[in-house]
């Protein structure tokens, strides 16, 4: 019966007149794509004015003749921006702190994952869903001990914890490591014990089972918990909003929207124009490394 | 399967087998636990001790020279504007993780369905709100949301519809609220449910197919069951994460108006740093913790309960 | 935000020092004074915080002082923010700015100053009375009035449209120059100048949010009805007549503000005027300074003048700062002496001019500049900003209530919430009620 029912099936989709897709077919086509364009516009419509709006004189912003299309461009904001000492410090000290953080969850979470997904020893389940459940503490509940605790910290060692960016190179690491770790047991799990057993027939130790056959193999997830760790750290906003108030210690999120507002002086232009500067390292890298990450997001979940 | 492999050898060295066995085994463990140890020092030192120095603040009095035991808390209990936040908290939490679980359903549906060459570009152009830091974006939102200038109101303006107080008024400062963050994570259940849509296999839907079913009744019998576990764990991780929210309520209403669109993070924020009142912060922030907990137990219940139904 | 730290010439300092340690040893290191950091406050005006910089890096110089300046600004509420963290922490910079009730909320860990204001008001003469009472509670004085950040945030409305649509002529009110003839300018007439300009389109952008513009306005409301919340002895007085009264008025105020105003903030208002949609604003110069550069015909009709009269007198919004030292400073004599010198009459002169004229002096002899007679278009346009004929009473929102309880009444905007509960339909009883059990909550210690 089934035999048959297909070989009608193909009979009639080779009688059909556009070649190889049927009419149904085509109507489903068609309404996806209206609709994913629908949805695109929602989705892309707030960086597109962000753009827009950069490229404005504050005059053309205050005259409010039509907010969605630029009738003087200008530079000038981006300009005034990347030549400005305090917004190229803001970039510099987001950019710093993200690489390091992102070195450091690296050198966590890979042993740990390994470790965990690999070796069974006394704790090691209860560990790998306790890593997860630290996402139940939210940040605003732990600055304020946190603060208390950096304080002692100067007063006993004189190390200067309190506005100082390398602060966050501490606390980066409690949001970005859950996660790093959680996708990289997911990854691990996954990679076939036989390979183990392999490497470990031919003498190889720990150390060398990890960097010569994990790495390589599970590339894909190290990349995605990389590019992970590095947005996180790079759009963090609470933290360095406590813990950091001079100028040349602010972080780019914090910097733009304390610095660039102005008590009742808002210079939507360059605020705009800072916030899409802002946004760009992410988003380059994302556009780049794009399938390293949708895969790493998506298989530590289908896996984990 | 490596405890195996390494014991083989242990083995077969025979005399002192016994010991070698126990010194091997201690060998794995040890480095087992040196691999973790970075990560069990972070979690204690910057999460876990300052979970509980904060739980030790909620008990004491406003200038923290006193011990009030549960004082914070029924004080809370007796105003209005707690039970106000804690209702627009999980309402917040609940409407926004609800609709981006559908917007993210629907459109990973529209973009399995055209062919895989175009996927990708869609796929690209549609995560960027999850990609671009959120203080960034909120501050367009609250741009765009302007009461002078805001574009949306040019727009009603040139279809002759009155403007809308996107931020002044209580109800539509919660709407513009939850948008922006539906706007934020929508892509990335998008994202989620797409990968897992690629992995039901094609032999069921043609199955369903064959057995005359239509595009719902697949949805319902095919479809979702196989989604199961991932719709249960981004749920879990979008309510923690949102319930939590503090950049998109403080940057574009502040919590306002009249309080009326605070949440726990922010609302925390206000009486704890800005009120100067640090205890009363902690116990307000400690109100999450067992919300969330509970959410976390019923969902990972469900998912343990399936995956061993399963194997 | 800007930082200046003398770093090149630290280098040069520090091996001038040690050769010359070794060398000679009488001769004294270059900074043998020591370092002080201080937080400012960002200045909105742009460009006013160079005034500030120039003044301490000369009195740096001098003294031999290492400084470090750090502009926080007070948007997001960062400045607040940092006061808190570093009164917790115990440790941070050796002076900050604090705004308002600030000094008095944290008298514990700041460092009186008696002996440096005895000095500045021999010299410069008496401070204005709420500076007195809000830099001084128990008798001593803990923080120096700062030149830079004080305003009043008087009416500062669109002649053209005032006249028009309210038949209210600003300038014969306040003309330039000589002393004010605003018997007529009572809070009665405001109502009907209100509710003329809402009527025509042109609202008056008075915001009911919880920052600090619209909470400085109700303030001043509240207290030209002599209507307090919380008394001096620190008894609740929320359900009194003249709160009901105030209450009441401000309601129906209301009623002709922008329907989003309970969502304002301190920039909604400067917005609401550049743009040309209001007729009067309650706010200092910058929103003019604004005007001036992006919509110049909006500009030159504005005009600062003062606050209508009230049944109890004629209040007006004042908004203080304050520079204080914190007792764990290392540093108390540099930061004591760098803040005579930036209270000197000069050092006055030069930040008013570089802010435009929005810097207010709170000591009583300073307030005949020129920069406020001289600054224009239109001229004459911030002649009776600083109050300088003494016409109105200068009022801190909250006031007369206790420190502690009034910084709360202040932060959490107690009164413009209570406006808003009250305009949207709840009865002013119900409301009252919800104040006092707000209140009952700021007592707690």
């Amino acid at each position: 019966m089934t035999v048959a029912s297909l070989a009608t099936d193909a009979a009639t989709a080779r009688r059909s007149r556009y070649g190889s897709i049927s009419r149904d077919r085509r109507w489903a086509l068609r309404w996806s794509y209206f609709f994913l364009t629908v949805f695109a516009i929602f989705f892309l419509m707030p960086p597109v004015y962000m753009l827009i709006t950069s490229l404005k004189t504050s005059q053309e912003i205050s005259a409010a003749t039509d907010p969605w299309w630029v009738h003087n461009p200008t530079l000038g904001n981006y300009i005034e921006l990347l030549t400005s000492p305090t917004y190229l410090a803001f970039f510099r000290n987001s950019a710093l702190v993200s690489v390091i953080v992102v070195v450091i969850t690296m050198l966590i979470s890979v042993p740990a994952a390994f470790a965990l997904s690999r070796m069974r020893f006394w704790g090691s389940a209860t560990l790998a869903t306790g890593v997860f459940l630290t996402y139940l503490i939210p940040e605003t509940l732990l600055f304020i001990p946190l603060f208390k605790m950096f304080a002692l910290v100067n007063e006993y060692t004189g190390i200067q914890l309190i506005n100082r960016w390398w602060v966050l190179l501490l606390l980066y690491p409690t949001l970005t490591v859950p996660f790093c770790t959680w996708i990289m047991i997911g990854y691990f799990a996954s990679i076939p014990k036989e390979l183990d057993e392999a490497a470990l027939m031919d003498g190889a130790n720990y150390r060398q089972i990890l960097t010569r056959v994990f790495i390589p193999v599970a590339l894909p997830g190290l990349i995605a918990a990389t590019i992970f760790a590095f947005t996180v750290s790079w759009a963090q906003f609470l933290y360095p909003l406590a813990f950091t108030t001079s100028a040349d210690q602010l972080v780019l999120p914090v910097g733009i929207v304390t610095s660039l507002i102005k008590g009742d002086v808002f210079n939507w232009g360059q605020i705009m124009t800072g916030a899409l500067l802002g946004a760009a390292p992410p988003l380059i890298i994302y556009a780049f490394l794009m399938d390293y990450y949708i895969a790493g997001l998506t298989a530590g979940a289908t896996k984990g | 399967m490596v405890d195996a492999a390494l014991q083989t050898p242990s083995i077969a060295r025979g005399a002192s087998r016994r010991s070698a066995l126990r010194r091997a085994l201690r060998r794995k463990s040890t480095i087992a636990f040196l691999m973790t140890l970075p990560l069990i020092l972070l979690v204690a030192l910057l999460v876990l001790y300052p979970a509980l120095y904060s739980l030790h603040l909620a008990t004491l009095n406003k200038s923290m020279e006193r011990f009030v035991g549960f004082g914070n808390f029924l004080f809370l209990f007796k105003r209005e504007t707690f039970w106000m936040v804690v209702q627009q908290s999980c309402i917040f939490a609940i409407t926004a993780v609800i609709f981006k679980a559908l917007i993210g359903f629907i459109v990973a549906h529209f973009v399995h369905n055209i062919p895989s060459k175009g996927q990708r570009k869609w796929r690209g152009m549609l995560l960027v709100p999850w990609v671009i830091p959120p203080a960034m974006s909120c501050l367009a939102w609250l741009w765009l949301f302007d009461p002078s200038y805001s574009a949306f109101n040019w727009i009603l303006d040139r279809l002759s519809i009155a403007a809308v107080p996107w931020t002044g008024d209580a109800n539509w400062a919660r709407f513009s609220v939850i948008l922006v963050n539906v706007w934020i994570g929508a892509p990335f259940f998008m994202i989620m449910y797409l990968a897992a849509l690629k992995s039901v296999p094609e032999q069921l839907y043609e199955a369903a197919a064959i057995d005359g079913a239509n595009w719902w009744q697949r949805m319902w019998y095919v479809t979702l069951p196989m989604m199961r576990n991932i719709m249960a764990i981004t749920a879990l991780f979008s309510l923690i994460v949102t319930f939590a929210n503090f950049d998109i309520v403080r940057i574009l209403t502040a919590g306002g108006p009249v309080d009326r669109t605070h949440v726990f993070a922010t609302w925390a924020f206000r009486v704890g740093i800005e009120g100067g009142d640090l205890p009363l912060g902690a116990s307000v922030s400690l109100f999450m913790v067992p919300i969330l907990t509970v959410a976390a137990i019923f969902i990972l219940r469900d998912i343990h309960r399936r995956a061993s139904e399963m194997s | 935000m800007r930082k200046s730290k003398l770093s090149r010439r630290r280098f040069l300092a520090t091996t001038a020092a040690s050769t010359a340690v070794i060398a000679m040893p009488h001769v004294r290191g270059v900074y043998a004074a020591g370092k002080l950091s201080m937080g400012f406050w960002d200045h909105w005006v742009p460009g006013a915080n160079n005034a500030t910089t120039a003044l301490v890096k000369e009195w740096a110089e001098k003294e031999k002082v290492e400084v470090q300046i750090d502009y926080i600004p007070s948007q997001g509420n960062k400045l607040l923010i940092t006061i808190t963290a570093e009164a917790q922490a115990g440790s941070g910079h050796d002076i900050l700015s604090f705004p308002s009730w600030q000094p008095a909320d944290h008298a514990r860990s700041l460092e009186p100053v008696d002996d440096i204001m005895a000095q500045l008001i021999k010299q410069n003469g008496a401070v204005t009375p709420i500076v007195e009472y809000l830099a001084k509670p128990g008798g001593r004085w803990l923080a120096v009035p700062s030149t830079v950040g004080s305003q009043i945030k008087g009416p500062c409305s669109r002649i053209d449209l005032m006249k028009q649509h309210a038949g209210i002529d600003v300038q014969s009110l306040y003309p330039a120059g000589a002393p004010p003839k605003a018997d007529s300018w009572t809070l009665d007439a405001l109502l009907k100048a209100a509710e003329a300009c809402h009527k025509a389109g042109f609202a008056f952008g008075i915001g009911l949010g919880t920052t600090s513009d619209s909470v400085d306005t109700a303030g001043a409301i509240f207290q030209s009805f002599g209507a307090a919340l919380v008394d001096a002895k620190g008894d609740v007085t929320v359900k009194s007549d003249v709160v009901r009264q105030a209450l009441d008025y401000y309601v129906r105020l209301a009623r002709f503000f922008p329907p989003d105003a309970p969502a304002w903030d301190d920039s909604s208002n400067n917005k609401w005027l550049v743009s040309g949609r209001g007729a009067l604003i309650m706010n200092p110069p910058s929103a003019w300074a604004v005007a001036k550069r992006d919509a110049p015909q909006v500009a030159e009709q504005c005009w600062t003048h003062g606050m209508p009269a009230g049944p109890k007198g004629r209040y007006a919004p004042f908004l203080p700062y304050f520079w204080g030292i914190w007792n764990f400073s290392k540093n108390k004599s540099a930061a004591k002496s760098l803040l005579v010198h930036l209270s000197q009459r000069s050092s006055a002169e030069k930040m008013v001019a570089a802010s435009g004229g929005y810097d207010l002096p709170s000591f009583a002899s300073f307030t005949d500049f020129k920069t406020w007679a001289d600054e224009a278009p239109p001229k004459g346009t911030l002649y009776h900003y600083p109050n300088s004929h003494n016409h109105q009473i200068l009022s801190m929102a909250a006031s007369p209530a206790p420190p502690k309880i009034a910084v709360q009444i202040y932060t959490q905007g107690l009164m413009t919430k209570m406006t808003v509960r009250h305009l949207q339909g709840e009865p002013m009883e119900k409301t009252l009620a919800w104040a006092e059990s707000e209140i009952e909550g700021f007592m707690r210690t």
